[in-house]
C-alpha cells in the first residue's frame, strides 16, 4: 500500500499529531479500504459477496506469502497447509465436541498451536546456516503433500478425501461475515504493512538482499526466518479458520499443495514486495475464476497460466512493479526507498565512551591453523598473534591462502585443524554471527552491502545486535560509534542517509560497507583487498581513516593488500603468506627488504613443497 | 602486416569500477609479448576482456584484423584464439585424452594431433586414461598449455602458466612454446610473474599497473632490472 | 517374498525412468524442470494417440520423445533461456507452463481418464510366484534407459561437451563450447524422456491432464537428493523406491506415499549436497 500513498495533506497530520508515528504511517487506502468494506453489502449481490468472504481470507494467506517471499526472499509452496491447519482445527473441534464458546477457544488454540508446532519444526528444517533458498523450496512442497497425505488417512476424524462438512458453526448474516472477513483481512494488511516498513521490518529486506552480510554483522538470519515463518503460519491458520467458519466444509485442497502454487501465482502477479499487490492478486484470481471458471473452465486457466509465465519471465515485479516503475519515472530519475520520508536522519554519536581496558592487549591468536580440501592443503601450520593498535598486512601471491586464513577467523567451522582466539575467547566451532560477538568485524572483498536498502537502513541494520529496532516506529536518530560516523562523513555517505544503496558508486559501496561494520564496535577489523577499484583519492582517504582507527580507537586491523606503497604506508607489521605457510613476519622494513620476498614473487622461490613434488 | 591482436583504447571492469583503462596495444603474427604487473593490476581481466567474458566499456579487440569486441566468448576459438588460464583451467573429473579432446572442435584430427602432444609432453600421452585431476601440478600446466596448442592457434593467451611450477618444468614450458612460435608463428600473449621465463621468451614486454600499461618496449638486456620496480610485491 | 523383492526393483524401475529425465536438466542448468509432470502427461497422451491410430506399441514412446522433445526445446527458446540466473524464478515459470500444457491437453482431449491397453500382458512365473509382464518390462526398460544415456554422455562429442558445461561452464566456453546451443539440447532431451517415461507408464495407470502430477514430488525428491548423477539416481530409487514399497505394505499405503518425500527431505537437512559423491 505504500507503493501508491500519496502524503497526508498538512491539515490532516497536524490534526493527528498526537497519534502514535507508526499510526501515520497507515495512508490513505486503509480508511479507503474500510469505507469500501462497510458499503460492500449495499452495494454487492449475494453470489459476490459470497465469492469476495472467501477472497478476503485467501488475500489474508496471501500476505503471509509476500512477506515470506516478496521481502525476506524464501519462496515457499507451503502456506496452504498453516491455512488447512486452521480449517481443519475448526473443524474437527466443532464436529467432534459441537459449538459452543469453550469450543472456539479450543478450536482456536488448536489452530494456533498446531501451526506454531509445525512451522518451528519445518522451519528448524529448513533454515540452518548453509542451508540453500532451493532447499526451503523443497520443503515448502513436501509440508502440504505431508499434510494432505494425513488428512486422507485420518479416517472419519478428518473426513478422508470427501472433508469434514455439515458442523454447527458461527450464525453471522452474510453482510456480517463480509464485515468480519473485510476488517480481518484489513488488520493483518495494516498492521503487516506497519511491521514490513519499521526499522525491525527492514532486516527482512536485508536477508533477502544479503543473507552472509546480515550473519558477519551478527545477526542469526536462521533464527529471525524460522520466528517470521511461525508468525506467518499462524496467520495463515487464523485465515483457515475463518475460511472454514464462514464456509462450512473443510476440504483436503485447502491445505493443498495446487493452492500453495496458486497462492504464489497471486502474489507473483499482483506484485512480490508489494502488501497491496498481493490483496488485489489475490481477490482478482478468486473472483475471476469463480465467475469464468463455468462459463470458460478450460481457457480461463490457460489465460492464468500464460499471464503467469509471462510476469515471471518479463515483469518479475508484477501488476505493482509496473505502477512502481511508473510512479518512479513520473517523479524523476531517482527512484528513493519507497514512500518513507526522504529527508530528516540525523546521526548521533553513540556516547558512552567505553574505556580499554588494555590498549595493547593480544586481541588475536592462531595457533597452528590448517585448512584442507581433501588431501589439497591451502594452509599448514600457520601461527600469529596481533595486538590493538597494530596493523598486520597479510601478504603473498594468489592461491598464498590470504582469504582462506581471513575465513578461518572469522568462521569457526572453515579451519580443519588448529586455534583460533578472538579477544582471548576460542571461536570453537561458532558460526560467523557467534564469532562476530566476540568483537570481530569482516569486511569482504567485493562490497557487500544491502543493496535496495537505504544507506540509514543498512547503517542501522548493522547497528541492531546492540540498538534493538522498532518493530512499529521508523527512527528519525541514526546512532552510530564515533568511528563508524568518522567513516560516513569523511566518504560523503552522511549527506546521501535517504539512498539506496544500489545507487551509490563502487567506493561509496565499499565506504558504507566499512562503517557497518565498525557500528559493530569490534575489536578487530578483517579488511579483504579494500582499496580494489579506488580512485587513487579515495585510497589516500581510505589510509588516513585506517590510520586513525589503529591510533585513536586501538583497533586491531588484518589488512590483505597487494600495493606495496600502500602497504608501506599504513602497516605496523606485514604477515608473508606463501603456499599456505607463514613464510615472513615482522616489521615493515625487515619483510620488505628481505631477498625471499622477491624470490617469491618472482617465482624464483622454490618451496620445499614444489620440489617434493612428483615431476 | 595485420597484427594477430589489437587493442585499441580498451576499458573494462566490474560493476561500476574500471579494472583495465585506455589499453592500447599490438601483436603482431609470430610475435611474443611479456605482459608483467603485480597481482590485482588487471593482467587476467584484460585476457577475459579480450575473450570477451568481461564486457568492453569502451575500445575494439580486433583479432586477425576482424573487430570482436561484441563476439560471444564461444566463438573467439573458430577466429583461432586459445587461452590457458590460471585458475580452474582443467576439468578435473574428466580424463587427459578428454580434456585434450576439448581443445579441438571435432574428433576427426585428434588421433593425429596425439603425435604433437607426444613430442611436446611425451608424460600426458603416457597418461592419456587418467583423471586430469590426479596429476602433478606440473603435469596439469603441460596438460593446459597441450590443450591450447593442439587446436593450432593464431593467438594463445597465456594466464600465468608458471605458477608454483619447479626449474625443470617450466624450462620444458618454455622450450615447447618458442619451437612452436618458430615453426607455426603462433602469436603469444604471456601474462606472468616469473620474469626470466617470460622474458626469456618474449619480443616485446608491457608493464600493467592499477589497469594501465605504464611502461612497454622491447626487450633487452636490462629489461628485467627496468622493470623490476614494478613487480616488487 | 519374492513379489516384495519384484515390488521394490520394478518400483525403483519405474521411480528411475520418471526422474530420469529431471536429473538431465538439473544437471546440466542447475535448475528444476516444475513443468517435468506436464511432459510426462504429454508423453501418455502420445502413447494414446499411438494406440488410436494403431502403430505398433514398439513405437509409442518414440512418438512421444519426438513431441516431448520438440514441445520442450521450444519452451527452453521461449521461456526458460532467459531464467538460467533465477533458479527460484525458474521454478516458478515451468510450473506457469504446466499449467499451459495441462490446460492445452485438457482442450485437445477432454477432461476424463481414458486408457491405454498394455503391449504385453498376463504375467510371467518367477520362483513360483506370478509377476504381471509388464512391470517386469519396466525394469528393462530403466536399464535401456540408463545404457543409452550413459553412451551419449561419455561416448560422443555431444556427451562430451555437455559435461564441459556441467563442470566449468566458462572453461567449455572458452574452448568454443556454444553452452546455450548444450542448455537447449539437453533441455529438449530431459523432455523427451520425461515423455517416453510417460508412454511407458500409461499402460499401469490411466491417461488423465493431471496424471503427471502423482509422480512430480517424488522425481523431484529423487533428483534432489542424487545430486545429480545418473548412478546415485539409481541408488536412491532403489532405495526410496524399497523404502516407500515396504512401508505401504507393511504399514499404511498412505504413509508409503509420503516416503519419499519425507526421507528424502530430512537426507537433504544432514547432507545438504546430495550424495553423488557418498
Amino acid at each position: 500500500m505504500r507503493d501508491l500513498d500519496a502524503n497526508l495533506p498538512s491539515v490532516a497530520s497536524r490534526w493527528l499529531r498526537g497519534a502514535p508515528q507508526w499510526l501515520l504511517r497507515v495512508r490513505w487506502t486503509t480508511p479507503a479500504a474500510i469505507a469500501l468494506v462497510l458499503a460492500g453489502p449495499w452495494l454487492l449481490d449475494t453470489y459476490t459477496l459470497n465469492i469476495l468472504i472467501r477472497a478476503l481470507f485467501v488475500a489474508i494467506v496471501a500476505l503471509t506469502v509476500d512477506v515470506l517471499w516478496g521481502f525476506s526472499g524464501t519462496l515457499t509452496f507451503g502456506q496452504s497447509a498453516f491455512f488447512g491447519i486452521g480449517a481443519y482445527g475448526l473443524a474437527i473441534v466443532f464436529t467432534q465436541f459441537g459449538f459452543g464458546p469453550w469450543q472456539v477457544l479450543l478450536a482456536l488454540g488448536a489452530a494456533v498451536g498446531v501451526a506454531a508446532a509445525v512451522a518451528g519444526f519445518v522451519g528448524w528444517l529448513s533454515f540452518y546456516p548453509g542451508s540453500t533458498p532451493l532447499y526451503v523450496s523443497v520443503i515448502s512442497l513436501v509440508l502440504p503433500i505431508v499434510v494432505v497425505q494425513l488428512l486422507y488417512s485420518g479416517g472419519a476424524f478428518t473426513g478422508s478425501s470427501s472433508g469434514l462438512v455439515g458442523f454447527e458453526t458461527f450464525d453471522l448474516s452474510l453482510e456480517g461475515w463480509f464485515l468480519v472477513a473485510g476488517f480481518a483481512m484489513i488488520a493483518v494488511l495494516a498492521t503487516t504493512s506497519i511491521m514490513v516498513s519499521s526499522d525491525a521490518g527492514r532486516m527482512l529486506s536485508a536477508m533477502r538482499d544479503n543473507d552472509e552480510r546480515c550473519t558477519y554483522l551478527g545477526i542469526n538470519t536462521s533464527l529471525i526466518r524460522i520466528w517470521l515463518l511461525v508468525a506467518t503460519g499462524v496467520a495463515a491458520a487464523l485465515a483457515g479458520f475463518g475460511y472454514v467458519a464462514f464456509s462450512g466444509v473443510a476440504a483436503p485442497e485447502n491445505a493443498g499443495f495446487i493452492f500453495g502454487t496458486q497462492l504464489v501465482i497471486m502474489v507473483a502477479l499482483g506484485g512480490r514486495g508489494s502488501l497491496a499487490g498481493a490483496v488485489v492478486g489475490a481477490i482478482v484470481i478468486e473472483v475471476a475464476s469463480a465467475y469464468l471458471s463455468s462459463s470458460l473452465p478450460f481457457i480461463w486457466e490457460l489465460i492464468v497460466g500464460v499471464t503467469f509465465v509471462v510476469v515471471i519471465v518479463v515483469l518479475p515485479g508484477g501488476l505493482f512493479g509496473i505502477f512502481r516503475t511508473f510512479g518512479s519515472w513520473l517523479r524523476g530519475k531517482h527512484p528513493r526507498a519507497s514512500g518513507r520520508d526522504a529527508a530528516g536522519i540525523a546521526i548521533e554519536t553513540r556516547q558512552e565512551a567505553v574505556a580499554i581496558p588494555d590498549p595493547d592487549a593480544v586481541v588475536v591468536e592462531v595457533e597452528n591453523v590448517s585448512k584442507h580440501f581433501g588431501s589439497l592443503s591451502v594452509l599448514s601450520d600457520v601461527s600469529f598473534t596481533a595486538r590493538r593498535g597494530e596493523l598486520v598486512s597479510i601478504v603473498g601471491p594468489n592461491g598464498a591462502g590470504k582469504t582462506t586464513l581471513i575465513r578461518c577467523l572469522a568462521d569457526g567451522r572453515e579451519r580443519s585443524e588448529g586455534q583460533v582466539r578472538i579477544g582471548g575467547r576460542s571461536i570453537e566451532r561458532l558460526p560467523p554471527d557467534q564469532v562476530v560477538r566476540l568483537g570481530l568485524g569482516r569486511k569482504f572483498q567485493a562490497a557487500s552491502v544491502f543493496e535496495t536498502l537505504r544507506v540509514a537502513d543498512c547503517l542501522r541494520i548493522a547497528r541492531s545486535r546492540r540498538d534493538k529496532p522498532s518493530f512499529l516506529d521508523v527512527s528519525s536518530v541514526l546512532r552510530l560509534p564515533p568511528a563508524a560516523r568518522a567513516v560516513a562523513e569523511s566518504s560523503g555517505l552522511a549527506a546521501r542517509l535517504d539512498e539506496e544503496a544500489r545507487f551509490l558508486s563502487h567506493g561509496l559501496k565499499q565506504a558504507l560497507e566499512l562503517a557497518m561494520v565498525l557500528a559493530l564496535e569490534p575489536q578487530v577489523l578483517l579488511l579483504d583487498e579494500p582499496t580494489a577499484g579506488l580512485t587513487r583519492v579515495e585510497r589516500q582517504a581510505f589510509a588516513s581513516v585506517l590510520r586513525e582507527l589503529v591510533v585513536r580507537e586501538r583497533l586491531c586491523v588484518l589488512i590483505i593488500e597487494h600495493d606495496l606503497d600502500f602497504v608501506r604506508q599504513i602497516s605496523s607489521r606485514i604477515l608473508l603468506l606463501h603456499q599456505g605457510q607463514v613464510a615472513l613476519d615482522g616489521p615493515v622494513a625487515d619483510v620488505v627488504n628481505n631477498p625471499l620476498i622477491r624470490e617469491i614473487y618472482t617465482g624464483n622461490h622454490q618451496s620445499k613443497r614444489a620440489k617434493d613434488a612428483p615431476p | 602486416m595485420i597484427p594477430a591482436l589489437e587493442l585499441t583504447n580498451l576499458t573494462s571492469g566490474y560493476g561500476s569500477s574500471p579494472v583495465i583503462q585506455d589499453i592500447s596495444l599490438q601483436i603482431a603474427p609470430g610475435e611474443i609479448l611479456a605482459l608483467v604487473g603485480k597481482n590485482g593490476m588487471g593482467k587476467t581481466s584484460l585476457l577475459k576482456t579480450i575473450l570477451s567474458f568481461l564486457p568492453a566499456w569502451s575500445g575494439h579487440v580486433h583479432l586477425n584484423g576482424k573487430d570482436t569486441t561484441k563476439t560471444l566468448p564461444f566463438r573467439k576459438r573458430e577466429l583461432g584464439l586459445a587461452y590457458a588460464p590460471q585458475e580452474k583451467a582443467l576439468f578435473q573429473d574428466l580424463s587427459v585424452r578428454d580434456n585434450l579432446r576439448l581443445g579441438l572442435a571435432g574428433d576427426r584430427e585428434f588421433e593425429l594431433s596425439l603425435v604433437d602432444v607426444e613430442s611436446w609432453f611425451p608424460v600426458l600421452t603416457s597418461r592419456l586414461f587418467q583423471r586430469a585431476g590426479t596429476l602433478s601440478g606440473g603435469e596439469q600446466k603441460m596438460l593446459i598449455v597441450a590443450r591450447g596448442l593442439i587446436a593450432r592457434p593464431r593467438l594463445f593467451l597465456l594466464d600465468e602458466v608458471t605458477e608454483g611450477l619447479q626449474p625443470s618444468v617450466v624450462d620444458r614450458l618454455a622450450d615447447v612454446l618458442a619451437t612452436t612460435r618458430h615453426q607455426r608463428g603462433t602469436a603469444m600473449l604471456i601474462v606472468e610473474q616469473h620474469l626470466p621465463f617470460a622474458l626469456g621468451l618474449a619480443d616485446r614486454f608491457a608493464a600493467l599497473k592499477r589497469g594501465e600499461i605504464v611502461e612497454s618496449g622491447p626487450v633487452e638486456h636490462n629489461t628485467a632490472e627496468r622493470i623490476d620496480e614494478h613487480m616488487r610485491l | 517374498m519374492v513379489t516384495l523383492v519384484l515390488d521394490v526393483v520394478t518400483t525403483a524401475a519405474i521411480l528411475f525412468i520418471v526422474s530420469a529425465g529431471l536429473l538431465i536438466v538439473f544437471g546440466v542448468m542447475k535448475i528444476i524442470n516444475f513443468a517435468h509432470a506436464a511432459f510426462i502427461t504429454v508423453g501418455a497422451y502420445a502413447a494414446l494417440v499411438a494406440s488410436r491410430l494403431g502403430l505398433p506399441s514398439v513405437l509409442a514412446p518414440a512418438l512421444a520423445f519426438v513431441i516431448g522433445g520438440l514441445i520442450g526445446a521450444a519452451a527452453e527458446r521461449v521461456v526458460v533461456q532467459w531464467l538460467y540466473s533465477r533458479p527460484l524464478d525458474a521454478i516458478l515459470a515451468t510450473w506457469g507452463l504446466s499449467i499451459v500444457i495441462g490446460q492445452l491437453v485438457t482442450l485437445a482431449f477432454g477432461r476424463g481418464v481414458q486408457f491405454v491397453p498394455a503391449p504385453i500382458s498376463g504375467t510371467e512365473s518367477i520362483l513360483g510366484e506370478e509377476y504381471s509382464m509388464y512391470r517386469l518390462l519396466m525394469v528393462a526398460a530403466a536399464t535401456v534407459i540408463a545404457i543409452l544415456f550413459t553412451c551419449v554422455l561419455n561416448g560422443t562429442r555431444l556427451g562430451l561437451s555437455t559435461r564441459a558445461v556441467i563442470m566449468n561452464e566458462t572453461l567449455a566456453q572458452s574452448l568454443g563450447i556454444d553452452s546455450s546451443r548444450v542448455r537447449l539440447v539437453t533441455f529438449g532431451l530431459g523432455c523427451g524422456l520425461a515423455a517416453i517415461a510417460g508412454a511407458l507408464i500409461t499402460p499401469l495407470a490411466s491417461v488423465d491432464p493431471n496424471m503427471g502430477l502423482a509422480w512430480l514430488i517424488s522425481a523431484f525428491m529423487l533428483v534432489m537428493i542424487s545430486g545429480g548423477s545418473l548412478l546415485t539416481l539409481g541408488l536412491s530409487s532403489l532405495v526410496l523406491g524399497g523404502l516407500q514399497v515396504v512401508v505401504s505394505t507393511f504399514v499404511s499405503p498412505i504413509l508409503g506415499g509420503l516416503t519419499i518425500a519425507v526421507v528424502a527431505a530430512v537426507a537433504l537437512r544432514l547432507r545438504p549436497e546430495g550424495f553423488a559423491r557418498a
